[in-house]
C-alpha cells in the first residue's frame, strides 16, 4: 500500500502555546488513519493545518501522488480543497442550511460547473454543453444519494434533515469534490449506536471503492476500533503511541493518557 | 384568561404609559411659540394625554390578544393568504403583473401624475433587484449601494454632455463605471462580515458622495450636471420643433405633440431595464455561480473547504449588483436631465436596503411588493407632508410585526431532482 500523506516534524505554536509538537506520521491510500486522543490533544488543529486553515509554525506536510509529492503548506484556504484535493468536515456540522440537499451536492462540484458554464457566459445562452454537464453534476449527486439513502429528499433543504442524515450529507458533500485525502473532524459525534454503525459501513464503502485516504478524528470508540486501519494518539500536542486499533488498545501509554496513571 | 392576566397586562400598559409620557411629555407637550420679543412655550398637555392615553389602550389590546394565544386576526390572515396565493402560482402572478405594466400607460385613470410614480416605483424596483444580488443572494450587507447609483449617473450625465454620444452607447458604459467602482468596494472588504462590513459599505457610500461635492473641475460640485441629453426614440427626438434636418417622434408618426410621449418611453425604457434584471437574476441564480453567491451566504467556511474561491465569488457579486444600480443611475440621469449629489444621500441607500429586507431577501416578487407598498404608501400620504415618513416607518414597523422574514419569505431551489411537485 503506497503512501498518501506524510506529515513530517508538524509543530504548531499559538503564542506561547504549542498544540501541537514535532508531530510525524504517515497515512496510506485506501486506508483509514484514525487520530485520537483526549480533549485538547491538538487534533483538530492538525486538521486545520492540513487543510490550509492555520498555517503551521514548522515542518512539512506532503500529499503524494502515483509518482510526485506535492507539500500542503503551498496551498492555503480555498486551494488546498481545490488544487490538492484534501476535503474535510467540520466538528459542528457546516452545511448549507437553506439551500436544498442536491444544491449542497452541486456547491461541491462548483469549479468543474464553473468551467463547464464558461464562467457564467455560456450558462447564460443556454447552451446545451453546459446543460449536458450539470445533469452530469446531478447524476453524481443522485449517486452519492442513493448510496446514503437520502434521494427522496434531495429537494428538502439541508438544515431541515435530522442529524444524523446531515452528518452523512456532509461527508458525501465533500466525496463530491472527488478527494484523494478526506478528513473527517468526529463524524460520530452525536449520532445514536444504529446511525454509527452506518456510518462505519459508509466510510468502509468509501476506502474501498473510491481512490481515497480517510483521515478520521473521533472520540466514539466503537468507530475507531471497528474500521480504521492505523491509530495515531495524541496528547498534549505530541505522539505518543501508534500502531494498529488492537495495538492500541492494549498500549499502556495510551490507557494511561486517557485514564491517568497510579500514584 | 384569567384575572391575574388582565391585571398583569393593566400593569405593563401603564408602564408603557410612562415611557410615553417621558417621551412624548418633551417633545409635544412644551411647543416653542414666538410672540413678539422673544420665545415662549406654551404647553400643549391636552395632545399629550391623548397620545398616552393611545399608547396604553394599544399596549393593553396588544397584550389581550397574545394572552389568548390567537393570531391577530385580519391582518396577518390576509398577508398569508396573500403570500400562499403568490407563492403557489408564482408565473401567474409574475405575468399578470407585467402585463399590467406593459398597459398601464393607457388605462383611463393614468395621468402623468400616476405615470412619474410609477417610473419612480419601476426605479425603485430595479434598483432593489440589483441590491439583491448582493444582500439577498451573496448575503453580503451594503448599505452603501446608492454610490453605485451614483457614479452610473455621473458616468452617464459626464459622457454624455461631454461626447454627445446616445444614450444607447452611454448605458453600457455607465453600467460598466459602476461595476468598476464595485469591483474596487469589494477588495478591501473582502474581509469583512456582517456589522463590519455594514458600515464600511456605508462610509463608501459617504465617500462617493462627498467626492461628487467638492472635485467641483470635473462634478461641478453642488451646482450639479444640467442639460443632460434626454433619450431618443431610436434617434427620434423627443421634441416639439426639431432642429434642421431632424424628424421628432410625433412627426415621424404623424401625432400630435405631447409631453407624454416621453413620460411613457421613458416609463417602458425603465420596465425593460428593470426586466432584464429580473430576468439575467433568475438566470444567473441556477448557475454555479449563483450557488457559490448562497452557499457564501449560508457559510463561508464551508464553500473554502470545498474549494470554491470566497475572493472571486463575492467580486462578482459586488460588480453585477454595481453594474445594474450604474444602469438605473444612467436612466435617473436622463429622466431628469439634471443631477447633483443630493439626489444620492444615504436615505437612498436605506430605502433600498429596506425594500429588499421587507420584501423578503432573495425573493424577486418580494422587492416587487415592497417598492410598491414603501413608495406608494409615501406618495399616497403626500399631502401630510412632513408627517408621510411617519407612514414610511409605519409600513415598515407592520411588515416587521406581520412578516418578520420579509413579505415572500420562501426560498425555491434552483434545481430540483424530483420535478415539480405540485
Amino acid at each position: 500500500m503506497s503512501n498518501l500523506l506524510s506529515v513530517e516534524n508538524l509543530t504548531m505554536k499559538f503564542g506561547g502555546l504549542t498544540a501541537i509538537d514535532d508531530l510525524s506520521f504517515d497515512a496510506k491510500n485506501n486506508q483509514i488513519t484514525s487520530i485520537i486522543g483526549p480533549n485538547g490533544a491538538g487534533k483538530t488543529t492538525v486538521f486545520n493545518c492540513l487543510t490550509g486553515f492555520y498555517k503551521p509554525t514548522n515542518g512539512q506536510m506532503f500529499l503524494h501522488k502515483e509518482d510526485s509529492k506535492i507539500s500542503l503548506r503551498k496551498y492555503t484556504d480555498f486551494k488546498i480543497a481545490y488544487v490538492a484535493k484534501v476535503a474535510r468536515t467540520f466538528q459542528n456540522i457546516r452545511l448549507f442550511p437553506a439551500m436544498s440537499v442536491l444544491e449542497n451536492l452541486l456547491v461541491a462540484q462548483h469549479n468543474e460547473l464553473m468551467v463547464a458554464s464558461g464562467y457564467s457566459l455560456f450558462g447564460l445562452l443556454n447552451l446545451k454543453s453546459y446543460k449536458d454537464k450539470e445533469q452530469l453534476a446531478v447524476d453524481k449527486a443522485k449517486y452519492w444519494l442513493d448510496i446514503i439513502g437520502l434521494t427522496h429528499r434531495a429537494d428538502d433543504n439541508a438544515g431541515d434533515l435530522p442529524y444524523g442524515d446531515q452528518r452523512k450529507l456532509e461527508i458525501v458533500r465533500a466525496m463530491c469534490i472527488e478527494p484523494r485525502l478526506l478528513c473527517l473532524d468526529e463524524p460520530a459525534a452525536g449520532l445514536n449506536p444504529k446511525e454509527s454503525a452506518e456510518l462505519n459501513k459508509l466510510l468502509k464503502f468509501i476506502k474501498t471503492e473510491k481512490q481515497t485516504g480517510i483521515l478520521l478524528i473521533e472520540h466514539d470508540m466503537s468507530v475507531v476500533m471497528g474500521i480504521s486501519d492505523h491509530v495515531v494518539v495524541l496528547n498534549y500536542g505530541k505522539k505518543i503511541f501508534e500502531g494498529t486499533a488492537d495495538q492500541t488498545k492494549n498500549s499502556k501509554e495510551v490507557i494511561e493518557a486517557y485514564l491517568g496513571v497510579d500514584e | 384568561m384569567e384575572k391575574k392576566d388582565i391585571i398583569q397586562s393593566f400593569k405593563d400598559s401603564l408602564f408603557t404609559g410612562l415611557i410615553a409620557l417621558a417621551l412624548f411629555g418633551p417633545i409635544v407637550g412644551l411647543r416653542t411659540a414666538s410672540k413678539g420679543e422673544g420665545l415662549f412655550i406654551t404647553p400643549q398637555w391636552g395632545v399629550v394625554f391623548l397620545l398616552v392615553g393611545l399608547c396604553i389602550l394599544g399596549r393593553f389590546l396588544i397584550n389581550l390578544n397574545s394572552a389568548r394565544k390567537t393570531e391577530i386576526t385580519f391582518f396577518s390572515k390576509f398577508t398569508s393568504k396573500f403570500s400562499a396565493v403568490t407563492e403557489d402560482k408564482a408565473k401567474h402572478f409574475a405575468i399578470t403583473a407585467i402585463l399590467f405594466a406593459v398597459v398601464f400607460p393607457f388605462l383611463p385613470f393614468t395621468d402623468r401624475y400616476f405615470m412619474d410614480v410609477a417610473i419612480m416605483i419601476l426605479t425603485y424596483i430595479m434598483l432593489g433587484w440589483g441590491l439583491n444580488i448582493v444582500v439577498g443572494l451573496a448575503g453580503l450587507l451594503d448599505l452603501g449601494y446608492v454610490a453605485f447609483y451614483a457614479v452610473g449617473a455621473y458616468s452617464y450625465a459626464l459622457i454624455a454632455t461631454t461626447f454627445g454620444w446616445s444614450f444607447w452607447i452611454c448605458l453600457p458604459l455607465a453600467g460598466l463605471f459602476a461595476a468598476f467602482f464595485g469591483i474596487l468596494l469589494g477588495f478591501p472588504v473582502l474581509r469583512l462580515r456582517g456589522d463590519y462590513l455594514a458600515i464600511v459599505t456605508l462610509g463608501f457610500g459617504e465617500i462617493i458622495r462627498i467626492i461628487l461635492i467638492n472635485w467641483y473641475e470635473v462634478t461641478n460640485g453642488p451646482d450639479g450636471i444640467t442639460g443632460i441629453p434626454r433619450p431618443s426614440f431610436f434617434g427620434l427626438p423627443f421634441k416639439r420643433s426639431p432642429d434642421e434636418g431632424e424628424i421628432s417622434f410625433h412627426l415621424f408618426f404623424n401625432l400630435e405633440y405631447s409631453t407624454m410621449h416621453r413620460i411613457i418611453f421613458l416609463y417602458y425604457l425603465i420596465l425593460v431595464l428593470a426586466l432584464i434584471t429580473n430576468y439575467f437574476t433568475l438566470k444567473i441564480r441556477k448557475l454555479p455561480v449563483g450557488r457559490a453567491w448562497e452557499a457564501l451566504r449560508e457559510d463561508e467556511i464551508a464553500c473554502k473547504s470545498l474549494g470554491v474561491n470566497p475572493t472571486n465569488t463575492k467580486l462578482t457579486a459586488f460588480a453585477i449588483g454595481a453594474m445594474f444600480g450604474g444602469f438605473a443611475g444612467s436612466f435617473f440621469a436622463t429622466r431628469q436631465a439634471f443631477i447633483s449629489p443630493e439626489s444620492f444621500t444615504f436615505i437612498e441607500s436605506a430605502i433600498i436596503v429596506a425594500i429588499v429586507v421587507l420584501g423578503g431577501m432573495g425573493s424577486q416578487t418580494g422587492v416587487v411588493l415592497a417598492s410598491i407598498f414603501l413608495i406608494g404608501i409615501t406618495e399616497m400620504f403626500r399631502d401630510l407632508e412632513q408627517y408621510r415618513m411617519i407612514a414610511f416607518g409605519g409600513a415598515m414597523v407592520l411588515i416587521m410585526v406581520f412578516k418578520p422574514k420579509g413579505i415572500l419569505a420562501n426560498r425555491k431551489p434552483t434545481i430540483l431532482m424530483h420535478g415539480d411537485k405540485k
